[in-house]
C-alpha cells in the first residue's frame, strides 16, 4: 500500500519534471530554428514591391519567387557556383576518404619505423594557424597553374593534400577492430593490400561515411581560402564566395533576400543529406571524441 | 636512435647549403653584373627609342598582327559588366587594329579590386577600376603604370581639376579619372525630415517619427564631415613612388574638439545609425550616402525621396558650421606590364573607356557622376537631382588626396570609440584632447614610418 | 636523450660510411658516387634504377632550378625591378627566392639522406652475398609495397601532399618573420631581406605605435573566448543530450534533429544571417524597439563588452549540438548497473550525475576538451562572420578590434595590409600558444595513456 503510495507520487514528480522538460525543450527548439525560419520568411520576400534590402520585421508583407527567379535567370552565374561547389564537394569527398583510410589504415595497423615521430610532427604542424600560409599557398597553385581559372581543381587539391593528418577519427576506428582477424589472415596468407581491401574495409562502413559526409561538407562553407584562389575570376567562384559578396560588397544593393535564397537553397541539399547520414556521423564523432 | 638521424641530416644540410652559399658568391656577383650591363644597354637603345619617337612623332604600331591573340582582362563593378562589353566592343571598331585582342571583363568591385591586385599584380586584371583612396598602395606596391605621356595633356585637360589631383601621386599621372561622383551628401524622407539644412532638426524628426538616421562616422571617408566642417585639415604629401612624406593635419585643436562632440552628440541619439549602405539600411527617413545608392533609396522612400547637400550644425562653441566631407573620384588604372604593345592595348582603352562619350554613356546607363568636364555640362546630368546635391555640396568638400591604408582603419577606431561610448557627452574637453592628440598623432607616425 | 648518446651515434654513421668504404668492393665503391651502381650490377633493377633516377632527378632539378634560387638565398636578391621605356622589367623575386631556396635546401637534406641509405643497401648487399644468401628478386622487391611495405606505398602520397602543402609553406612563412616582407616590399615589384629579430621586437614593444599592448589584448581575449566556447558549450550540451535521453521524453529524434540543423546548415549563410538579425538596425533591435520593450538600439556589435558576450552565447547556439551528440553516445555507454546500485544506495539524480556521470564523461572526453580548445583558440568563421573583429579602438594597434582573435587578427593583416611580416609573426604566436596549452593540458589528463592501451 505504502510502496505503490509512493511510486504513484514519483510518477506525479516525473510528469511535472517532464512537463518542464518538454517546455523547456520547445523553448529551445524555437530559439535554435527562429534564425532559420527567418532566413526562410526573406528568401520569399518579394523583390518587385519590397525591395531586396536590409528590413527589421520578419514576416514578408508580399510572398514571391521573385528571388529565387532571380537566381536562376542567367543575370547571376549562381548555377555555376553551384556547380562548382557540388564538384569540389564530390572530389573532396572521394579523394579525401581514400587518403585518410589509407593512412589511417598504415598508422593504425602497422608499426614501421618513424611512425611515432611522423605522427607527433603531423601534431605538432597542425598547431599552426591554417591561415598562416594563404599567402605562400596561393602561389604554390599559381605555380601549377591552378588559380584563377583553374581555382575549381585548385582547391580540390588544397583541401587534400594535407587532409592526411586529419586521421584521428578514422585510426581511432581502426584501432578497436581485433588485431586477431589481421593475423588469422595473414596466416591464410594474404598480404596487407588484400586484409585492408577485405577484410578492413567492409567492416568501417560507418567510419567511410564520416569521412566522406565531413569531407563533402566542408568545401560548402569555404569563403577565405577559396577566394584568395579564385579572385577577380566569376566562373570559379563556390557558392560561399560569391554571395558572401552580396551581403559584404557595397557593389550589390539589394542584394539580401537574393542571398538568403541562395543560402536556402545551399542549405536544402546539405541538410538532407546529414540528416540521412546522421546515424554514421555520430558513431564518427563519438568515436573520434572518445579516442582523442 | 631516429632522431640522431635527423640531427646529422641537419648538420648535414647546413654544411651543403653552407657550402653551396661559399661556393655560388662569386656566380651571383658575375649574375648581378651581367644583369645591371644588360639593362644599361637596353636603356641607352630605350633613350634612342625615346629619341627615334620624338622625331618620327609616334612608333606605335597600328598593325593587328602585333596585337592578335593578346588577353586584356578588365575588372569593373557587377552593375557595369554588361556596360563595359558594350563599350569595349565600340572600342574594337574605333581601333580595328585591335579586333584580334581577347577582353574578358569581370565584376571585381572599385572596393575589391586593389586588394586583389595587391596580392597578385600578375594574376590581376590588366586594366582595373578603383576608388581612389587606394591609390598610393597601389603605387607603391607597383601595381600602377604611369599614364601613358602621349594622353597626360589630354586627360588632365578633359576631366575637372579634383579628380586629376586624385589621380596624381607625386608629380606623376598614375590613373585615368573615370567619375567625379564619389562624394556623399543627404537623402531624406520628405514626410519625415522638415528641415534638411539642420542636422538637430534631422535628428529630432527622426526621433520623433521612430526612424533611423544613418551616417557612417566610423568609417575615415564619411567622418571628415565633422573634422572638415569645423575647419581641420588633414592631407598627406607622396612621392611619386606612393611614399607618404608628410603629414598635414590639426585633429588636436578646439575646433577638432567641436567636431568630435558633434559626433558624439550624433551617435547618442537613438535614432542614429551607423552605416551608408542603403541597401542594408531599414526603418531610415535619412541617409548620408552617395549617388550609387540613388535607386535604392528611391525604392526605400517612394513619393517621399528627396536630397540635399549636408546640413549644418551649432557646435558647442555656439559657431553654426556646415559639414564638409570629401568629394572623390573612381579612378582606372593599368597594371605595368612587361609586353610593351599589351600596355599600348590597355592605354588605349582605359583612355577610351575613360573618354567623354564613355563616361556620357555610363552616366545614361548607370547614373555614375561623369569627371569630365563637357559631360558635366550635359543637360542630363544637370538636371539629376543626385548629382545636384553632391554638386551643392561638393563646394563645401575637400578634394579627397591620397591617404595610408593605416588612416581608415585608424578613423574606425576613432568612430567606434565615439559609437561604443569611450568618448561621451561626459568626458571632459581635455580627455577627447587627448583622444585626438593620440590621432593625430598616429595619423603623423603613418608618414615617418615610410 | 643525453648530448654524449647523440655524438657517439653521430660519430657511428661516419664510421659506417667510412668502413662501408674500406671494406667495399668496386661496385660498392662506385656507388658512392652512381647510386644504384651497385644494386644494378648485382640484379636488383628495380632499386639500383629508382636510386639511379632519383640522382638524376636531383641533379636536374638542382643545377636547372634550384641552384640559382639557393644562390640568393642570403640576401633574397639584389637585381631591382626596373622601367625600359614604358615596359616593365622585374628583377629578382624575392618571394621565389625564398621559397625555392626553402625547397632546395629540403631537397638536398633528402638527397642526403637517400645517399646514406644507398650506401646501407650496398653493405647489405654485399654482406648477404659474402654469406651466400639469394638477394630477393624484382617481383619481390615489388610485392612487398603491398605487404611488409604496404605502409609506404600508403603513405608515399598523403606525405608528399603533406609536405608540399603544408611543411613548405609553413617554413616559408616562419622564415618571413625574420624579413620585412610588407606592403612596401611586395615581390614581384620590391625586393625584400633578412631583418633578424625586428619584427619579434615589434611585437613586444609597448610604445604608441608598438604591437605589444595590443597583442596581450587579443591574447587575452583569445583565452577567454576558447575557455568559455569551450566548457560552456560543453556543460550545456551534456545538459541538452541529459534532458532528451531523459526517460519519459518522447520524440527524442526530432528534438535531436532540431539541433543537429546548425550543424547542417554552411556556416556562412546561418552566421551571417544571425550577424545580420543582432545588428543595431537589425531584427532583434527593431522588434524590441516596435514592442517598446527598449528604449535605443541595444549594441550587440558595437559594444566591445556586449560584442564578446553575444559572441559567446551565439557560439553556444553553433556548439551545443555537436556536444550534444556526442554525449548522447557516451551517455549510452556508461554501464547501467552503475547506476542501479547507486539507486539502490539511495543517491538522488544529483548526487549520481555528480559522481558517476561528469567523472565519466571527462574521463572519456579529456582528449576531446583539449582538441575543442585549441579548435576554439583558432575558431576564424564565428568570429569573422559574426563580428569581423569590430569594434575597433584608436588605442588598438595594427587594426585589431576587441573582439579579434589572434587568427583573425593574422587574417586582416594578410589580407587587408598585406602585412605578412607580422602576420607570420602573430602565426608563431599561435603555435607558441597552442603547443603552450597543448603540453600542459595534455600531461594532466587522466585518461592520458599509453597508446596500445586504447586498442
Amino acid at each position: 500500500m505504502a510502496d505503490s503510495k509512493k511510486t504513484s507520487s514519483m510518477s506525479r514528480n516525473r510528469k511535472v519534471g517532464n512537463f518542464f522538460s518538454y517546455l523547456l525543450l520547445i523553448l529551445i527548439s524555437v530559439i535554435w530554428l527562429f534564425p532559420f525560419f527567418g532566413l526562410v520568411m526573406q528568401s520569399f520576400r518579394s523583390y518587385a514591391t519590397e525591395y531586396g534590402g536590409m528590413v527589421d520585421y520578419i514576416i514578408p508583407k508580399h510572398f514571391s519567387l521573385d528571388n529565387y527567379t532571380f537566381l536562376f535567370s542567367g543575370q547571376t552565374n549562381y548555377l555555376r557556383w553551384y556547380g562548382n561547389t557540388v564538384i569540389i564537394a564530390f572530389f573532396t569527398a572521394i579523394l579525401q576518404t581514400l587518403i585518410v583510410l589509407c593512412v589511417s589504415y598504415a598508422l593504425s595497423r602497422m608499426r614501421f619505423t618513424g611512425r611515432t615521430l611522423l605522427m607527433r610532427i603531423w601534431l605538432i604542424l597542425g598547431m599552426f594557424p591554417g591561415f598562416l600560409t594563404m599567402i605562400c599557398m596561393y602561389f604554390l597553385l599559381k605555380q601549377f597553374g591552378l588559380t584563377q581559372e583553374g581555382a575549381v581543381p585548385g582547391l580540390i587539391l588544397t583541401y587534400i593534400a594535407s587532409c592526411g593528418m586529419g586521421y584521428y577519427v578514422c585510426k581511432g576506428y581502426f584501432d578497436t577492430i581485433p588485431k586477431a582477424l589481421d593475423e588469422a589472415a595473414r596466416i591464410d596468407g594474404a598480404n596487407r593490400f588484400q586484409i585492408m581491401n577485405i577484410m578492413i574495409l567492409p567492416l568501417s562502413k560507418p567510419i567511410i561515411i564520416y569521412t566522406a559526409l565531413t569531407a563533402f561538407m566542408a568545401p560548402w562553407c569555404d569563403y577565405i581560402f577559396a577566394s584568395y584562389v579564385a579572385f577577380g575570376t566569376d566562373k570559379s567562384y563556390n557558392v560561399a564566395v560569391a554571395m558572401t559578396r552580396w551581403v559584404n560588397t557595397n557593389d550589390y544593393q539589394g542584394y539580401f533576400t537574393r542571398f538568403c535564397a541562395g543560402g536556402v537553397l545551399v542549405a536544402i541539399p546539405v541538410t538532407i543529406l546529414f540528416m540521412a547520414l546522421q546515424k554514421y556521423y555520430v558513431e564518427g564523432v563519438t568515436g573520434g571524441a572518445v579516442k582523442g | 636512435m631516429k632522431k640522431n638521424v635527423v640531427s646529422v641530416l641537419l648538420t648535414g644540410v647546413v654544411a651543403a647549403s653552407m657550402l653551396a652559399g661559399c661556393g655560388s658568391s662569386s656566380s651571383d656577383t658575375a649574375a648581378t653584373t651581367a644583369a645591371t650591363e644588360a639593362a644599361a644597354e637596353a636603356e641607352t637603345a630605350a633613350a634612342a627609342d625615346d629619341a627615334a619617337a620624338e622625331t618620327t612623332e609616334s612608333a606605335v604600331s597600328t598593325d593587328p598582327a602585333t596585337y592578335d591573340g593578346k588577353e586584356v582582362k578588365v575588372w569593373v563593378a557587377d552593375n557595369v559588366v554588361d556596360f563595359t562589353n558594350d563599350e569595349i566592343s565600340k572600342f574594337q571598331q574605333e581601333y580595328p587594329q585591335y579586333a584580334g585582342v581577347n577582353f574578358t571583363v569581370e565584376p571585381v568591385g572599385e572596393g575589391d579590386a586593389a586588394s586583389n591586385v595587391i596580392t597578385d599584380v600578375e594574376g590581376a586584371a590588366d586594366v582595373f577600376g578603383f576608388a581612389q583612396d587606394q591609390i598610393a598602395r597601389l603605387v607603391s606596391a607597383g601595381a600602377l603604370e604611369e599614364v601613358n605621356p602621349d594622353y597626360v595633356d589630354d586627360v588632365k585637360s578633359r576631366n575637372d581639376e579634383g579628380s586629376v589631383n586624385a589621380a596624381t601621386v607625386g608629380d606623376t599621372l598614375y590613373a585615368y579619372p573615370l567619375t567625379s561622383d564619389n562624394g556623399y551628401f543627404l537623402y531624406y524622407d520628405s514626410s519625415v525630415v522638415t528641415d534638411p539644412s539642420d542636422l538637430d532638426k534631422i535628428i529630432s524628426d527622426c526621433e520623433a517619427a521612430g526612424k533611423n538616421f544613418y551616417f557612417e562616422i566610423n568609417s575615415g571617408w564619411y567622418q571628415t564631415a565633422f573634422f572638415f566642417g569645423t575647419g581641420c585639415t588633414l592631407t598627406y604629401d607622396t612621392d611619386s613612388d606612393g611614399n607618404f612624406t608628410n603629414c598635414n593635419i590639426d585633429y588636436a585643436s578646439d575646433k577638432g574638439v567641436v567636431a568630435l562632440k558633434e559626433m558624439i552628440k550624433l551617435a547618442s541619439s537613438k535614432s542614429f545609425q551607423n552605416g551608408s549602405s542603403a541597401g542594408d539600411a531599414t526603418n531610415f527617413a535619412a541617409i548620408v550616402d552617395g549617388t550609387w545608392d540613388v535607386d535604392t533609396v528611391k525604392q526605400a522612400f517612394g513619393d517621399n525621396f528627396a536630397c540635399a547637400k549636408l546640413p549644418s550644425f551649432t557646435g558647442s562653441d555656439g559657431n553654426t558650421y556646415q559639414l564638409s566631407g570629401f568629394s572623390g573620384y573612381k579612378l582606372l588604372g593599368v597594371k605595368p606590364q612587361e609586353d610593351e604593345d599589351k600596355l599600348q592595348i590597355c592605354d588605349d582603352l582605359a583612355n577610351y573607356l575613360s573618354g567623354e562619350e564613355a563616361q556620357l554613356a555610363r552616366y545614361q546607363s548607370v547614373a555614375w557622376g561623369p569627371s569630365n568636364t563637357n559631360d558635366q555640362q550635359n543637360a542630363d546630368v544637370q538636371a539629376d537631382v543626385a548629382l545636384t546635391a553632391l554638386n551643392d555640396q561638393m563646394q563645401y568638400d575637400v578634394p579627397q588626396g591620397q591617404y595610408p591604408g593605416d588612416y581608415w582603419s585608424l578613423a574606425t577606431g576613432l568612430g567606434d570609440d565615439v559609437i561604443q561610448k569611450n568618448l561621451t557627452s561626459d568626458t571632459s574637453d581635455d580627455d577627447l584632447m587627448a583622444a585626438l592628440q593620440t590621432f593625430q598623432d598616429t595619423c603623423i607616425s603613418y608618414a615617418s614610418a615610410q | 636523450m643525453s648530448s654524449t648518446t647523440k655524438q657517439s651515434s653521430l660519430r657511428r654513421e661516419f664510421v659506417e660510411i667510412g668502413t662501408t668504404f674500406r671494406d667495399g668492393d668496386w661496385k660498392t665503391r662506385v656507388s658512392y658516387l652512381i647510386l644504384g651502381f651497385g644494386p644494378i650490377l648485382r640484379g636488383q633493377l628495380v632499386k639500383g634504377i629508382a636510386y639511379l633516377a632519383c640522382e638524376v632527378l636531383f641533379f636536374v632539378y638542382l643545377f636547372r632550378f634550384g641552384l640559382q634560387y639557393l644562390s640568393k638565398f642570403n640576401t633574397l636578391g639584389t637585381v631591382e625591378t626596373q622601367k625600359i621605356h614604358r615596359k616593365t622589367v622585374y628583377g629578382d623575386n624575392s618571394f621565389f627566392i625564398l621559397l625555392f631556396g626553402i625547397l632546395t635546401i629540403v631537397i638536398i637534406a633528402a638527397f642526403i639522406f637517400l645517399w646514406r641509405l644507398n650506401i646501407r643497401e650496398n653493405m647489405i648487399e654485399q654482406e648477404k652475398r659474402k654469406e651466400g644468401k639469394a638477394l630477393p628478386t624484382n617481383k619481390k622487391a615489388f610485392s612487398s609495397l603491398l605487404d611488409e611495405n604496404f605502409d609506404k606505398t600508403l603513405l608515399a602520397l598523403p606525405c608528399l601532399g603533406i609536405f608540399v602543402f603544408t611543411v613548405l609553406p609553413i617554413l616559408f612563412m616562419i622564415c618571413v618573420a625574420f624579413t620585412n616582407y610588407d606592403k612596401n616590399h611586395q615581390s614581384p615589384t620590391h625586393l625584400f631581406t633578412w631583418v633578424g629579430l625586428q619584427n619579434f621586437q615589434s611585437l613586444f614593444s609597448f610604445g604608441t605605435t608598438g604591437f605589444g599592448s595590443t597583442f596581450l589584448k587579443v591574447l587575452g581575449w583569445t583565452l577567454v573566448w576558447a575557455f568559455f566556447a569551450t566548457f560552456l558549450d560543453y556543460f550545456l550540451g551534456l545538459a541538452v543530450a541529459m534532458l532528451i535521453n531523459k526517460k519519459g521524453i518522447r520524440f527524442k529524434k526530432l528534438w535531436r534533429t532540431i539541433l543537429v540543423i546548425t550543424i547542417a546548415v554552411p556556416q556562412f549563410v546561418s552566421l551571417l544571417y544571425v550577424s545580420k538579425m543582432f545588428a543595431s538596425d537589425g531584427i532583434i533591435n527593431g522588434t524590441l524597439l516596435r514592442w517598446g520593450w527598449i528604449k535605443t538600439a541595444i549594441p550587440f556589435w558595437t559594444n566591445p563588452t556586449l560584442a564578446k558576450i553575444t559572441i559567446i552565447l551565439i557560439n553556444i547556439w553553433i556548439g551545443i549540438p555537436y556536444m550534444m551528440l556526442i554525449a548522447t553516445g557516451l551517455l549510452m555507454n556508461i554501464p547501467a548497473d552503475l547506476y542501479e546500485s547507486a539507486r539502490i544506495d539511495g543517491a538522488n539524480p544529483g548526487q549520481m550525475f555528480w559522481y558517476i556521470t561528469l567523472p565519466y564523461m571527462l574521463f572519456v572526453t579529456g582528449p576531446f576538451l583539449l582538441t575543442q580548445f585549441t579548435g576554439n583558440l583558432n575558431n576564424f568563421n564565428v568570429i569573422y562572420l559574426l563580428s569581423g573583429g569590430g569594434p575597433q579602438s584608436v588605442s588598438m594597434a595594427g587594426n585589431a578590434g576587441s573582439t579579434d582573435l589572434l587568427v583573425t587578427w593574422l587574417y586582416k593583416m594578410t589580407v587587408n595590409d598585406t602585412n605578412y611580416k607580422m602576420a607570420a609573426v602573430i602565426g608563431i604566436m599561435v603555435f607558441a600558444v597552442t603547443a603552450i596549452v597543448s603540453l600542459v593540458v595534455y600531461n594532466m589528463l587522466p585518461s592520458v595513456k599509453d597508446e596500445e592501451g586504447f586498442q
